[in-house]
């Protein structure tokens, strides 16, 4: 992208609906080619120009939401998940590492996996993942599926403090509570509902299936999902388990880029993200997993990071040559989809005006990767 | 045919030293010219299949110590020069008499299983590899897990009923032109099953090979040299299936169908050993935790006695539906008709559930292109788990967890290495890592 493309591109972005209070944060890019160079290294630095982290982890227990989603067994063109739609496991194990160095005394991965309960390490097993190098990257590293009560015996409610676009409260896995930092490691993907994935989109995953899930249980959570996620929140066929309260506007919208784009913004207030990573070494354009017609394995060889998930996810979206204001319509939020970054910014997470978000190491028209055109 | 006798006679002690069926490694010859024999330089192949073959083809090869069986199907005479024996393929209404050693390819319904002829083939299998659905795109859900079309079910359940060495014949699709990764696989899949793939070449295949194009010899070479990895380890096809879950059914009935429970248990890598109802002994189950009984009512008042005994004793039973039939495979038949398929997918939604993620001798991460085999020797001192992959492409960072107690690993792989794995404790047992499986692996486990 020229100099004067990218100053056409944040000059039309439109501001009318931004929040003029919500807050900025610097976001940290670092090119990396691949994942053999030194991904360990190039975070670091990442980290000192946010500010160093020790300050946010140090003796805290930090909860790592993970990007793991469809089954592993699900590959683009025979390529590891980690490639394309995962994280990889190598950025998996160097942000761990950095935690641990800068004190970090608990660790924990989490993600909710497509219909299973069962340890998360399996999962990982599944992707090629070697847990024990991730076990012995920093000391109290841990592992919790959290797409139903699995390991925990409640759940834990996080109410929304004031009006919320779709549920007045979110029922989650107890580690999303028991938590000091919360950390969204995301891939830098398109999604086909959504626009893009990044890590706010990532953690419609914190989501449990047994209560949210196609087979979730009527009165009860059903602690054995087999499905997904659609029928609650991206078609409205019905409402989560009763454990959980019914959503607010019942019969507005049957549309996933409008219902999921909502709670994707009411969780990023609900649980808060402190330190979002954007693994864009590998990744795929076209939608966010193998499943959706006509995606591709893309090379954007970046890594993005942030302390303000808003902020670092409307880099990310400049990144991959979108508009991060972009209204529902045009790229990236094709498919009626509303923008989950403005929504978020409405709320007051953060700010999506890029002149007020400074960009620290490589400049976003040096970074930037087109994922379309 | 003055000259017979006399050809016979120089053949005789070249004869004498003919491979036994149980070593003969086959191949459809789809050429009669003895210069085609030159393929064979340097290959494990000893054993040709052949249409008219003429006698100096016959005596070429007798010269090379190889074995030539003359093909004959239903309503063909058989020829009077016709090398070591006769192959009688196909469904014959009534099998011809012939006087020479006869090897049979029959449809699967007519095996003789538990037999003792020198070796006991089908020409019938399923052309093996990941499926194809959709209009010919794969699954295209979040959750789609690869169904792999496979006859490995089919081959486990012929060798639960007797020890005579089997063969596979079918031949490659019609109007198809396949790739030597296809071919590694269906022959891979045979001899990780314990049994043989009896070679055939697609047209465009056998054509390029009879004008040598460096390409057919290279892919050629490389089935060849897969087919000789297998046959360098013999006691690799002396092991039995080792894994805890036994399925107790009749090879007749279901176990001569594909995409059956045995293969349903496959693809979710679960180490299966099939047991035929009618061997059904404490022995048969020596070793396992839980059985699975396909079609209860068939078995005597003393098989279940069996099973009695194995549940006291602290296994666990799964008895198929009330009044559930094991479907009889109808001639021609191979596969399972729809709506054996949805009622077979009731009983494997229950045995899903029991096998849980349950380690059931050895458990596998990352396979899920893969199908595998877990065999163990006699003796228990050693076991080697099979790995194939059915993709386009090579799989990297395979996990492998068992429960026995085997103290080494090592990798073994069709292109000659030989690596020690290092062996870690996991939470149900041992653990091996494999960083990388382009078509087949060996991991072989000892005490």
């Amino acid at each position: 992208m020229t100099r004067r493309e990218w100053l056409a591109l944040i000059s039309a972005t439109p501001l009318l609906n931004a929040a003029p209070d919500a807050p900025a944060a610097p976001v940290a890019i670092s090119k990396c080619a691949t994942y053999d160079e030194d991904v360990t290294g190039k975070l670091s630095t990442m980290f000192d120009q946010l500010g160093g982290i020790q300050r946010l982890v140090r003796n805290k227990t930090v909860t790592i939401k993970l990007n793991m989603t469809g089954a592993p067994s699900n590959k683009l063109q025979g390529m590891a998940p980690g490639r394309t739609h995962y994280n990889h496991p190598k950025v998996v194990g160097a942000v761990a590492y950095l935690l641990g160095k800068a004190g970090a005394k608990r660790i924990r991965f989490t993600e909710s996996p497509w219909a299973w309960t069962g340890p998360l390490e399996d999962v990982m097993l599944d992707s090629g993942w070697n847990v024990r190098q991730l076990l012995s990257a920093a000391p109290g590293v841990e592992f919790e599926n959290t797409n139903a009560l699995c390991k925990r015996k409640k759940y834990a409610r996080f109410k929304f403090p004031g009006t919320a676009y779709m549920y007045p409260e979110y029922v989650l896995n107890e580690a999303y509570e028991e938590t000091d930092v919360f950390v969204s490691l995301a891939k830098l993907k398109q999604h086909a509902d959504c626009g893009v994935t990044l890590s706010l989109k990532n953690c419609f995953g914190c989501v449990p299936a047994s209560i949210y899930g196609d087979d979730a249980g009527i009165d009860e959570p059903n602690e054995n999902p087999k499905s997904g996620r659609l029928a609650v929140v991206h078609q409205a066929r019905r409402q989560p388990s009763k454990i959980a309260p019914p959503e607010l506007h019942p019969g507005t919208s049957n549309t996933a880029g409008v219902r999921v784009s909502r709670v994707v913004a009411d969780l990023a207030v609900v649980r808060p993200i402190h330190l979002a990573v954007i693994d864009g070494v590998e990744s795929m354009a076209g939608g966010e997993g193998p499943w959706i017609r006509g995606v591709r394995p893309v090379t954007p060889g970046v890594l993005i990071a942030g302390m303000n998930p808003v902020c670092t996810d409307a880099v990310s979206t400049a990144v991959m040559g979108f508009n991060p204001r972009a209204a529902k319509g045009e790229a990236p939020f094709y498919r009626n989809a509303d923008n989950t970054l403005t929504l978020a910014e409405a709320h007051g997470v953060g700010t999506t005006d890029l002149k007020r978000i400074e960009v620290r190491g490589v400049p976003i028209e040096q970074a930037m990767y087109r994922f379309v055109g | 045919m003055r000259l017979l006798p006399a050809t016979l006679l120089c053949l005789a002690p070249l004869l004498w030293a003919a491979p036994k069926p149980a070593d003969w490694v086959p191949v459809r010859w789809p050429w009669s010219d003895a210069k085609s024999l030159e393929l064979l330089a340097g290959t494990p192949v000893n054993c040709l299949l052949l249409k008219s073959p003429t006698r100096e083809f016959l005596a070429a090869a007798a010269e090379r110590g190889v074995v030539t069986l003359t093909v004959v199907g239903p309503g063909e005479s058989v020829p009077e020069t016709k090398g070591d024996g006769i192959v009688l393929e196909g469904d014959f209404p009534s099998l011809p008499q012939v006087s020479d050693l006869v090897i049979q390819l029959t449809p699967r319904y007519k095996m003789k299983l538990g037999s003792d002829a020198p070796v006991i083939g089908t020409y019938q299998g399923v052309w093996p590899g990941i499926s194809a659905d959709d209009g010919g795109a794969k699954h295209s859900l979040p959750t789609s897990s690869a169904w792999i079309d496979t006859n490995t079910g089919f081959l486990r359940a012929v060798r639960a009923f007797g020890t005579a060495p089997v063969w596979l014949a079918n031949r490659p699709p019609e109007k198809t032109v396949v790739s030597t990764a296809r071919y590694l696989q269906v022959i891979a899949e045979a001899e990780i099953s314990g049994a043989r793939w009896v070679i055939a070449f697609d047209d465009d295949l056998a054509a390029r090979l009879a004008k040598r194009e460096e390409g057919a010899l290279g892919a050629w070479k490389r089935m060849t040299a897969l087919v000789g990895y297998y046959e360098s380890h013999p006691e690799w096809r002396e092991m039995r299936e080792n894994g805890r879950l036994a399925v107790v059914q009749d090879p007749a009935k279901g176990g001569l169908l594909s995409g059956g429970i045995l293969d349903m248990i496959a693809v979710k890598h679960t180490p299966v050993r099939p047991v035929a109802g009618s061997r059904l002994s404490a022995d048969a189950l020596a070793g396992a935790t839980m059985a699975v009984n396909i079609e209860g009512d068939a078995l005597t008042p003393e098989q279940k006695q069996v099973l009695r005994d194995f549940t006291r004793s602290g296994g666990m039973l799964l008895n198929g539906p009330p009044g559930w039939k094991d479907p009889t495979p109808p001639a021609g038949q191979i596969t399972l008709d729809k709506s054996d398929l949805e009622r077979l997918n009731d009983m494997w939604r229950d045995v899903n559930s029991l096998i849980g993620r349950r380690n059931m001798g050895v458990r596998l991460y990352n396979v899920a292109s893969m199908l595998s085999n877990y065999l163990g020797s006699a003796d228990g001192k050693s076991a080697v788990v099979h790995l194939l992959n059915y993709s386009d492409y090579p799989v990297e960072s395979v996990t492998l967890h068992y429960v026995a107690n085997f103290s080494r690993a090592t990798l073994i792989t069709p292109e000659g290495k030989q690596q020690k794995l290092e062996v870690y404790k996991t939470e149900e047992g041992w653990g091996v890592d494999i960083d990388r499986v382009v078509v087949c692996a060996t991991i072989k486990l000892e005490q």
